[in-house]
């Protein structure tokens, strides 16, 4: 299986950059200027032309590009236009662990919630439970999330001013000691990990329910049960191991999406993560940035399905890799 | 049938056991969250907290070009010279320690001449030499006076290309700028430590040579040793050392800003608020929430939709409203751009190149129903670009084109403009149809380009929209690509429209429309010339009838920004020079907490 992850990741190193190449020619060629914001009544005429010097825009596109490669190769992302000249890296080490707290902690509640819904609906189908959990996660999960974003700020910050509505911590947290300020921060994450989480979740259920019905008809089951077995050994010993196949699939690959949902959380609960600072590159044309984003997530994209490989042959002993 | 509970063991162990630490954090945080509460108030009630769109770029005067920045910069640093904004006459003031430009008449609360470096200052009467004297009482934080030296060292950065200001403009007539390079040896000179003499080229009026000349100074022996290629790299730009009423205490990019009070510094004197975050928070809905929730106590540019119900939720909470700097307009393409690029020839633009087309575009557009539908209160008709507010210049005699579609009809029937088959109308096989651009992301623009479209339609003119991306939008506008487009423009404090209507449409790069009138580059020429802003008046008044007469642009409405401040905060000023015009006297009313 080494061998086999060695591959793998081995043939990501084109890959990604192929991506990143693609990424260079597309958002150079893309209308608007990184200067842009010099152009304007008042400043001199100058300033754009000499700020595109600093950035080194001046340059032929294949010299930009040779230049930005050799760069790349000794690990210099460059230093990011938008955001005073910061070194991009810096830019991403700030902002990176913020998304992945958000992520893998949205991680773990979809598939927690998920699978134990799932479990209850399939083990009692079609009865008011189920139908009332199939109802409700089918309505969470055609809910657009930015909207139920704002829907949750108005009710849990406005209506009940429960749960903050922005940022990582509350002014003058650093004054509550460093239980205090864990608990601090946990307050805030509170709404964002259930709005990103709830949506997954309520997906994963659905696929849930799915594969467990399926699994808890076979033979096997039957014979479990037939032989004695507790019905919760029977259910997630024997059915739950074997239903969870495919969802593992979908943990490597929700990965990404989650990364990309984190994008828009970020922009309406104001986190300083990867998917505002994506946002923010996009718009203001920062090149060195996004390329630098790209990296991460196509990284990440790749890394994810390789995951979702490997999971898949550790849960079945059949597959082999 | 098997029991609920039964599921959670053994094999539901784990999941058990993370379902109970959830409840748990959530009870823990309920409970921190009440327990840290008195703590967070005693926090709050010493900090101002505003909530801003985006992040500060540089906290560097030289480089700072953001509006945040501006208004932080102002805090940390000092300046040469208090400016303030005459809202009797519309005229920049500018106040030395001993010294005023003007004596203002009215009541308002005046701007304390104490935060000014310059105890005075004496002008030439060939109007090319101004001379400072500085007063010899005013230090950096780190204790080291601020001396002319510090000005001059500064004023070689604004200008040095590889540091590439946005405000190099600012150094546009001193000794050596009309051979394109500024001699700073010759332009700024520092024969002592408190005198600092500016010379120029040309005469400038004194106003202007004021407003140029009081750029912010950095601190000279603290960046004497950085290189202008390492300028905008040195770490010095995340800790300033300034010598205003506040200085910075803790920065946490993308999240906040915090300043602190500044216990030693005599420019004016300490900030009142001990502590003043800035906090981003890019949402707008968020932002209102906070201000409605009171976790944040200023939240800018509140659309007027939104009032009403923020002042009915929370009672805590007044919108005040400054202006008028911002209008809206429709362009209109007066001369044909696409041969203009092919053959750099200028021929009327088939749709809008005569004045009595665009004129009847004007009267076609119900300007008041998108004010009363959006703006309400806090629009005004707008005629030309100078200001209302900018009274000693405003022609209060021009009496708007009122929406009137008979005449408009009238109009374009004279232009030969008649109905088609269709009902659009057309002329020699021309139909009357063309894109209205805008760019994406703002609300009015999108609700004031839908009456538009109705009202164009009324008349039989096709009109379509269409939003673009703002990067794209602005390119398309710069690169004078667009046919019709709608677009705003905050103005400056002193009227300077060549940019915009210049005829020398390579050098006049803001002249989108393409528009041309010798007359109106006189007109500008002219004011230019009078060493005294007031002196210019006739011209300025001939200037708004031309354009008010030829409608280059359909002008829309002027908007008021309007701003919410939480009703703790006591003795804020709002002026059209800035909403933080006068924070270091704004003064926190302490929550009810802490008066028990």
């Amino acid at each position: 299986m080494l061998r086999y992850i060695f591959k793998r990741l081995l043939i990501a190193i084109p890959l990604i950059f192929g991506v990143l190449t693609l990424t260079f020619f597309i958002i150079r060629l893309a209308p608007g200027d990184p200067a842009a914001f010099f152009i304007q009544p008042g400043i001199s005429p100058n300033v754009a032309e000499q700020i595109r010097a600093q950035y080194g825009l001046n340059d032929p596109l294949p010299v930009q590009y040779v230049k930005w490669l050799g760069n790349v190769l000794q690990g210099d992302f460059g230093r990011s236009f938008s955001r005073s000249q910061q070194p991009v890296i810096e830019v991403i080490a700030s902002a990176l662990p913020i998304t992945m707290t958000i992520a893998l902690l949205t991680l773990v509640a979809n598939f927690a919630f998920g699978i134990l819904i799932g479990i209850i609906s399939a083990v009692r189908q079609n009865s008011f439970l189920d139908r009332f959990l199939t109802v409700t996660a089918l309505f969470f999960y055609s809910m657009p999330e930015f909207w139920f974003a704002l829907m949750m700020i108005i009710l849990f910050a406005l209506k009940f001013p429960l749960f903050p509505t922005s940022g990582l911590n509350e002014i003058g947290a650093e004054g509550f000691g460093p239980v205090g300020f864990v608990i601090d921060r946990i307050w805030h994450l509170v709404l964002p990990v259930t709005v990103l989480s709830i949506n997954g979740a309520a997906g994963i259920a659905r696929y849930v329910r799915g594969s467990m019905l399926e699994v808890i008809r076979q033979d096997y089951i039957r014979t479990a049960r037939a032989k004695g077995l507790p019905e919760n050994l029977v259910i997630f010993r024997h059915a739950l191991r074997n239903a969870l196949l495919p969802v593992i699939t979908i943990m490597g690959s929700s990965l990404p999406f989650i990364f990309s949902g984190a994008l828009f959380i970020e922009v309406i609960f104001a986190f300083p993560g990867m998917g505002r600072v994506t946002v923010e590159a996009i718009f203001s044309r920062d090149y060195p940035l996004i390329i630098a984003n790209t990296f991460i997530s196509g990284s990440l994209i790749v890394l994810g399905n390789l995951f979702a490989d490997v999971l898949y042959a550790v849960a079945d002993p059949r597959i082999k890799l | 049938m098997i029991e609920v509970s039964k599921w959670f063991s053994p094999g539901g162990r784990s999941m058990y056991s993370l379902f109970l630490l959830m409840v748990l954090l959530v009870l823990t945080s309920c409970g921190g969250k009440s327990g840290g509460d008195n703590r967070a108030r005693t926090a709050m009630d010493s900090t101002l907290v505003i909530a801003m769109l985006g992040d500060a770029d540089y906290l560097n005067p030289v480089l700072g070009s953001t509006v945040t920045s501006s208004n932080i910069i102002g805090l940390i640093y000092p300046s040469l010279l208090q400016s303030e904004f005459d809202t009797e006459t519309g005229l920049m003031n500018y106040i030395a320690l001993e010294k005023k430009l003007r004596t203002t008449t009215s009541g308002q609360a005046q701007k304390t001449p104490k935060g000014s470096i310059a105890r005075s200052w004496s002008f030439s009467a060939d109007h090319k030499t101004l001379t400072y004297t500085l007063r010899n009482d005013a230090f950096w934080n780190d204790g080291e006076p601020v001396v002319s030296g510090d000005f001059k060292f500064t004023y070689r950065l604004y200008g040095n290309p590889v540091v590439a200001s946005a405000r190099q403009q600012y150094l546009a007539e001193l000794v050596g700028a009309d051979k394109g390079q500024v001699d700073f040896d010759k332009a700024i000179e520092t024969p002592n430590p408190t005198t600092l003499v500016f010379r120029f080229y040309k005469p400038v009026p004194e106003h202007l040579a004021l407003f140029h000349t009081s750029l912010t100074p950095l601190p000279a022996h603290r960046w004497k040793n950085v290189k202008p290629v390492d300028f905008r790299n040195a770490p010095l730009n995340t800790a300033p050392l300034g010598a205003g009423p506040y200085q910075l205490k803790s920065w946490k990019q993308q999240q906040e800003l915090v300043l602190a009070s500044s216990p030693k510094s005599t420019l004016p004197k300490p900030g009142n608020i001990p502590l003043i975050t800035f906090r981003v928070v890019p949402d707008y809905t968020v932002r209102l929430t906070q201000l409605q929730t009171g976790a944040v106590d200023v939240v800018e540019n509140i659309k007027p939709e939104d009032f009403t119900a923020l002042l009915k939720a929370n009672r805590e909470i007044e919108v005040k409203t400054v202006g008028l700097r911002v209008y809206d307009y429709v362009g209109w393409s007066n001369i044909d751009q696409k041969e203009y690029h092919k053959s750099g020839k200028v021929i009327p633009h088939p749709l809008f190149g005569s004045a009595r087309v665009r004129l009847a575009l004007t009267c076609a557009i119900d300007r008041e129903s998108i004010i009363d539908g959006y703006l309400k209160e806090y629009g005004v008709i707008c005629n030309t670009d100078i200001s209302p507010s900018l009274k000693w210049a405003y022609n209060a005699r021009i009496t708007s084109h009122g929406f009137d579609p008979a005449k408009a009809t009238a109009l374009l029937k004279a232009e030969g403009w008649l109905p088609g088959a269709d009902g659009i109308l057309q002329k020699q096989g021309r139909r009357f149809s063309f894109v209205l651009y805008t760019n994406s992301g703002n609300a009015r623009r999108n609700y004031a380009s839908v009456i538009i479209q109705q009202n164009l339609r009324s008349i039989g003119i096709d009109c379509k929209l269409d939003v673009q991306e703002s990067n794209v939008f602005f390119e398309n506008l710069h690169q004078r690509k667009l046919d019709a487009w709608m677009a705003g423009w905050a103005i400056g404090l002193e009227i300077d429209p060549l940019d915009v209507w210049g005829s020398d449409l390579n050098k006049s790069r803001f002249n989108f429309t393409g528009y041309q009138n010798p007359r109106l580059d006189q007109l500008c020429g002219l004011a230019k010339q009078k060493m005294e802003p007031t002196g210019a008046k006739a011209y300025w008044l001939e200037y708004q009838e031309i354009l008010h007469r030829d409608q280059p642009v359909t002008f829309l409405y002027w908007m008021k920004e309007t701003q919410g401040f939480s009703k703790r905060i006591e003795g804020e000023e709002l002026n059209i020079a800035g909403s933080f015009y006068n924070i270091d006297d704004w003064r926190l009313r302490p929550s009810a907490n802490i008066a028990q």
